[in-house]
C-alpha cells in the first residue's frame, strides 16, 4: 500500500470519528450555542490529524517527504472535484432543510456535517483511484 | 469496470531487460513512485508524454519501442 493510500486510509478513519464525535456532540445539546461542541471537534481534527501524520512520516520518512507524482496528482484533483460535488448536494440540503425548520443552530450543524461527509468521501474516493490505476 | 486505456506498453520487459532494474529505481529515475510504475505495467494508467518519453531515454529506445496502441 503507498504512503497515499495510508494517509487517505487514516484521514477518512480520523474525519469519520471526529465527526461521530460531532455529531454526539450536538446530539446532546442542539439548541446550545455552536462554539460548544465545534471547539472540542476541531481540536480533536487537529490533534488526531498532526498524530497520525507523525506516525505515518516515522514509518515512511523517505515517502512522506515526496511530493505527489503525476498519477497522484489526477487522483487528488479528481476526488477533489467529485466531493466538491457531494459538498454542494449537502450545502443544498442543509438550506432546505433551513427553509422548512428555520433553526440556526442546526443549519450551522448541518453545514458543518456536509464538509465532514465531502471530506470523508474525498479520501475514501482517493483511496478508490489510486487502487484502480487512475 | 473502469476501460481500460487503449495503450500497452513493454516497460516490464525492457525493465527486466535492463539488469533486472527495480519497479522503485524505474520510479526513482523517472520521476515518479513505484505504485505509478506498477498501474502503468499493469495497464491501469497511461503516463504523460512527458514520462513516457523519460521512460523511453532511460532504455535507450523510441518512443513506440515501449509503447503501443491497441484497438482502432
Amino acid at each position: 500500500m503507498s504512503f497515499r493510500e495510508k494517509s487517505a486510509w487514516t484521514m477518512a478513519a480520523v474525519m469519520l470519528v471526529t465527526g461521530l464525535f460531532y455529531a454526539w456532540l450536538v446530539s446532546n445539546g442542539p439548541a446550545a450555542p455552536v462554539i460548544g461542541p465545534l471547539i472540542p471537534y476541531v481540536l480533536l481534527v487537529i490533534i488526531l490529524s498532526v498524530a497520525v501524520q507523525i506516525v505515518l512520516a516515522i514509518f515512511s520518512p523517505r515517502d512522506a517527504q515526496a511530493a505527489a507524482d503525476e498519477r497522484e496528482k489526477l487522483v487528488i484533483w479528481r476526488a477533489g472535484h467529485l466531493s466538491g460535488i457531494i459538498l454542494a448536494v449537502g450545502l443544498l440540503m442543509s438550506g432546505a432543510v433551513y427553509v422548512l425548520h428555520p433553526f440556526g443552530n442546526m443549519l450551522f450543524h448541518h453545514m458543518l456535517g456536509a464538509m465532514i461527509v465531502a471530506q470523508v468521501a474525498e479520501y475514501l474516493l482517493q483511496i478508490y483511484f489510486l487502487r484502480r490505476g487512475y | 469496470m473502469p476501460k481500460r486505456p487503449p495503450i500497452t506498453n513493454r516497460v516490464k520487459e525492457l525493465r527486466e531487460q535492463h539488469g533486472q532494474m527495480s519497479q522503485q529505481g524505474l520510479g526513482d529515475a523517472v520521476g515518479v513512485t513505484r505504485q505509478t510504475i506498477i498501474a502503468i505495467e499493469q495497464g491501469r494508467y497511461s503516463p504523460s508524454l512527458e514520462t513516457s518519453f523519460r521512460i523511453a531515454r532511460l532504455f535507450g529506445v523510441g518512443l513506440e519501442d515501449v509503447f503501443g496502441w491497441e484497438g482502432d
